[in-house]
């Protein structure tokens, strides 16, 4: 199986999208992502990345009821695959063996 | 209420985002924009749009391929299928369509190239709506004779004296076959001398020179860029530069124009002033003389009508009375080129009628390649009968079979265009050379409108029967195997085919008809010997009398020359007419010109004019001016007894006729012989003329060359077989009979190709019936009559019907002839049997094969 990798835009909605467990949908996670980063990022930026992960089995997605927001179009929710959880931990544990490393000395 | 996102914002992500992806990313904008509205409207708005655009990317776009997007389109791509499958599955029917159609569209397309040419000559100037050429109907004994020029006069005053007349300029000459030299260089070329408004009237592109004092001094020449080229090799400081006319006159460049477009009727190399042209020629001064053109631009809106009435009596009022035969009337000047005959002071046809005609000739050979697609489709329907009634069965609609058809046909006409557009771009020289154009194959808006609205055309003529036909069809009698209506389908075909060969029978003979009028005037007696005359023009050193006859004593000693003269006639069309004859007996209202044949002595023996009596010129009488010959047919005007003797008024001089000449033709055979004045006037005679021995064409003319350089330096000797002008008036007739046999080659070809055609499908569906005549016992002989039979029906019935009709063609075209062959019974006779040979030959090739074959294996077949 080809090792895929994950970019580090990719990586903060798949973070995103792991936080939000089963309520994570586009508008949702770009709002909250653009809390956490004080920035603003396009709608469509966010759409992209699920795809990818989604191809990339990262994600995997379902639709949720009709209401009456959004014209009444139905939310598609993402929810993290166990690939993309490892993926996650898997980021998690490399970026911290490799913190681990740096010498406690002080940064001036 | 909630706010509902810009409309084409959304309409535009819809079309282009993919059908899985949709729901989401639109639900996800909507709600943003929820959210941003109400913060406000018009931002909102922006920022939808803005968003809908950054999704137009590769991730989020619909791929083309699998683009379902409406029902409509899956049918269109079906329909495309099922297009692809037919023409795979019946390659012949498909070739012998591809192959009608496409000859079919490129003759069209040839003659829309043609006439689109014809239609536009002379068209391109500017005022052309206001360009008028001012012409004359002259009442004669034999009726009005309608003359294009006029009296170089009338310019000047209409100018003044008609406020509706803009600019008014006369033209004189043409002065043809000029020697214009610049140092060693030296041409011939053809001018005019003309009115110093003459570039106000037609709009000429000056590359140098001050258009508005072009030729205000005598001295000035106007010349094209091709002369300016020819004689310097450049048209760069060229202005006041001297060229030398007839090695004799000289003229400074004043202007240098753009030589006109190929479709100007009139093009020529040079232009004089008319001012030098009435200072050489005195007599252009008066109202009597009728040989210049005359040309105006009348303000925008001037009523012609109304014009011609206050012109109509300007010649009579000018002259006191004098001159009262004459009409000037006006006529639009890019009208003149296709309506140009006149009959009776009425406008009779012209060019016109070879545009019509040819544009007749288009459409039915479109039309025969149109039947073959409808015959072969509707042939077939036996076997794609199932497919329909299958259709209908699940539910298709007779709309949709009916465009299925019909986007089968349009296949391919489109098929065939690409292919007719690929024959015309080879053949397009070939052409050009036929018809003496310079037409292109020039892609622009009109030449495709027009393009693809014959295809349009094409295809739904010949798609709209088999698909009315085919989607007609019951379906459930169908999927048993009854077809109810084909009596009324073969009935049709049949109509079709007859058609096809009516006009193939009316087309084989008009060719024949043509050939044979061809063959008339090229074989008919003209009353005089056209043959191995060589004629030239007098000029230099030749226009001095003396040195004239010097020349001639010479020439005639030449050996292999028979005999030479000089004349003022070039015996192939009008060129000089005038009245004023008074005679015993004379109707006084009667004002028929007489054309004026001015001779040397010896020219009637030389050109073997016969006398009816009385004798020619002749030195040893010591004939001069005083005495006259003519011909029968200005006698019989006359009404003289015994001519020969008697006295003319001419000029207020009295001459004598000394001799009458046997009718000759003088014009073209388009016109009866008129009345004809022989004058001894070595003054006026403008060309040699010298026969030669038969067979010794050759050295003769080297000969006569070498001498005529010895003896005339600084003029080439540029000489023309009398034959070669004699041709030139039927140019127009040779044309249309080379094109005819073209076209009426192509129109069999292509019926035959629906008849083969026909035949091969028939004789596939009969192959069982064959194969059990065969095995009962009728012979190979027999089957083929058998097979044939319906055919052979078909194409008599064309040929009774064609008959009556090829007559009338025939006859009308014969009668713009007044000299012509009669229509014979073995012409009709000829063309009918041809069109059944051809007819049986097609068939036969096919039905031979099937006749011959084992009927075992016709049998066996399943």
């Amino acid at each position: 199986m080809v090792q895929h990798s994950l970019g580090e835009f990719e990586e903060l909605v798949l973070l995103m999208v792991a936080a939000l467990h089963d309520k994570a949908y586009g508008v949702l996670i770009l709002e909250k992502l653009e809390e956490k980063l004080g920035k603003k990022i396009n709608i469509s930026a966010i759409h992209v990345a699920l795809k990818r992960m989604e191809n990339k089995g990262f994600v995997k997605s379902s639709y949720g009821g009709i209401t009456n927001e959004r014209g009444g179009r139905r939310k598609k929710f993402y929810v993290v695959t166990a690939l993309g959880k490892r993926m996650l931990d898997d980021q998690y544990a490399l970026r911290n063996s490799i913190y681990r490393l740096i010498p406690k000395i002080s940064f001036g | 209420m909630k706010p509902t996102p810009p409309k084409n914002a959304l309409k535009f992500l819809r079309w282009f985002c993919r059908e899985e992806y949709l729901e989401e990313i639109e639900g996800d904008l909507v709600e943003l924009y929820e959210d941003d509205y109400k913060k406000s409207p018009t931002r909102a708005n922006w920022k939808f749009a803005r968003n809908v655009i950054k999704f137009f990317r590769p991730v989020f776009i619909r791929s083309l391929k699998k683009s379902y997007h409406s029902n409509h389109q899956a049918i269109f791509r079906h329909n495309f299928l099922l297009t692809y499958r037919t023409f795979r599955r019946y390659k012949t029917s498909f070739l012998v369509n591809l192959i009608g159609l496409s000859t079919g569209m490129a003759c069209t397309l040839f003659i829309y190239l043609w006439v689109n040419d014809e239609l536009n000559v002379d068209k391109f100037y500017q005022k052309d709506r206001q360009l008028f050429q001012v012409m004359e109907h002259h009442e004669r004994s034999y009726g009005i004779w309608t003359s294009p020029t006029t009296s170089g006069l009338i310019a000047t005053t209409l100018a003044s004296e008609m406020p509706e007349v803009v600019y008014a300029a006369a033209t004189g000459g043409p002065a043809e076959n000029i020697s214009l030299s610049a140092g060693e260089n030296y041409i011939r070329a053809n001018g005019h001398y003309v009115g110093k408004d003459f570039f106000n009237v037609f709009s000429y592109h000056f590359i140098h020179g001050d258009k508005s004092r072009m030729l205000l001094d005598k001295n000035a020449i106007v010349i094209s860029e091709a002369l300016a080229v020819k004689l310097f090799n450049t048209t760069e400081n060229l202005l006041g530069q001297v060229i030398e006319f007839e090695r004799e006159k000289q003229f400074f460049i004043s202007g240098i124009y753009k030589t006109l477009p190929s479709n100007a009727s009139d093009r020529f190399d040079f232009a004089l002033s008319y001012e030098l042209y009435e200072e050489m020629y005195p007599s252009v001064l008066k109202w009597g003389n009728t040989g210049n053109r005359v040309y105006l631009i009348l303000k925008a809106g001037t009523n012609t009508e109304e014009f011609n009435r206050k012109i109509a009596d300007y010649v009579k009022v000018k002259t006191n009375n004098r001159i009262t035969f004459r009409k000037p009337f006006i006529k639009r000047y890019s009208e003149k080129y296709l309506y140009g005959k006149y009959k009776d002071g009425v406008q009779a046809g012209g060019r016109i009628e070879y545009v019509r005609l040819f544009s007749i000739i288009a459409i039915f050979i479109l039309v025969i390649a149109c039947i073959n697609f409808m015959n072969l489709s509707t042939a077939k329907a036996s076997r794609r009968i199932k497919e329909v009634g299958i259709k209908k069965a699940v539910g298709a609609g007779r709309k949709s079979l009916v465009f299925q058809y019909l986007n089968e046909s349009l296949a391919m006409a489109f098929l065939s265009l690409i292919l007719a557009i690929t024959l015309v771009f080879l053949l397009l020289p070939q052409f050009n050379e036929i018809t003496g154009k310079h037409l292109l194959l020039n892609f622009d808006y009109s030449l495709v409108v027009s393009l693809l609205g014959i295809t349009l055309i094409t295809g739904l003529i010949s798609g709209s029967y088999p698909a009315l036909y085919l989607s007609g069809f019951k379906p459930a009698p169908t999927l048993k195997g009854k077809i109810n209506n084909t009596i009324g389908g073969l009935w049709v075909r049949e109509g079709l085919v007859i058609f096809q060969f009516a006009i193939s029978v009316i087309l084989i003979l008009s060719v024949l008809v043509i050939y044979k009028q061809i063959e008339f005037i090229q074989t008919k007696n003209l009353g005089f010997n056209r043959d191995n005359i060589i004629s030239f023009k007098r000029e230099g050193k030749l226009l001095e009398s003396t040195s004239l006859e010097t020349f001639l004593s010479e020439v005639r000693r030449q050996p292999g020359v028979i005999s030479a003269s000089s004349i003022r006639h070039n015996l192939a069309g009008h060129t000089w007419g005038v009245g004023g004859f008074n005679w015993e007996g004379r109707d006084p209202e009667d004002q028929t010109e007489f054309e004026v044949i001015a001779v040397n002595y010896d020219m009637i023996e030389t050109l073997g004019i016969e006398m009816l009596s009385g004798r020619g010129f002749a030195r040893e009488f010591g004939d001069d001016w005083k005495n006259l010959i003519f011909n029968e047919a200005a006698i019989d005007l006359m009404g003289l007894k015994d001519p020969v003797g008697k006295s003319v008024d001419w000029g207020f001089d009295d001459r004598k006729i000394i001799g009458v000449a046997k009718n000759f033709h003088f014009e073209s055979l388009h016109e009866n012989i008129k009345p004809v004045v022989i004058a001894l006037w070595q003054g006026r005679t403008d060309r040699l003329m010298v026969r030669i021995k038969a067979g010794r064409e050759l050295e003769t003319v080297k000969d006569l060359q070498e001498f005529y350089q010895a003896f005339n330096p600084g003029f080439s000797f540029d000489y023309k077989f009398l034959d070669q002008d004699y041709q030139v008036q039927y140019v127009a007739e040779q044309r249309i009979a080379t094109l005819s046999r073209y076209f009426a080659g192509l129109a069999i070809l292509i019926s035959c190709l629906g008849l083969s055609g026909l035949t091969i499908f028939d004789t596939q569906r009969r192959i069982k019936e064959i194969g059990i005549r065969k095995i009962l016992g009728l012979s190979t002989f027999g089957i083929v009559r058998h097979l044939s039979g319906d055919f052979t029906k078909m194409v008599l019935i064309a040929i009774v019907i064609a008959l009556p009709l090829s007559y009338f063609v025939a006859s009308n075209w014969l009668e713009s002839f007044a000299y012509r062959i009669d229509l014979k019974w073995w012409f009709f006779a000829g063309a009918g049997s041809f069109a059944l040979l051809i007819a049986w030959f097609t068939t036969g090739i096919h039905t031979v094969k099937v006749a011959r074959a084992n009927p075992a294996q016709c049998l066996k077949h399943e």
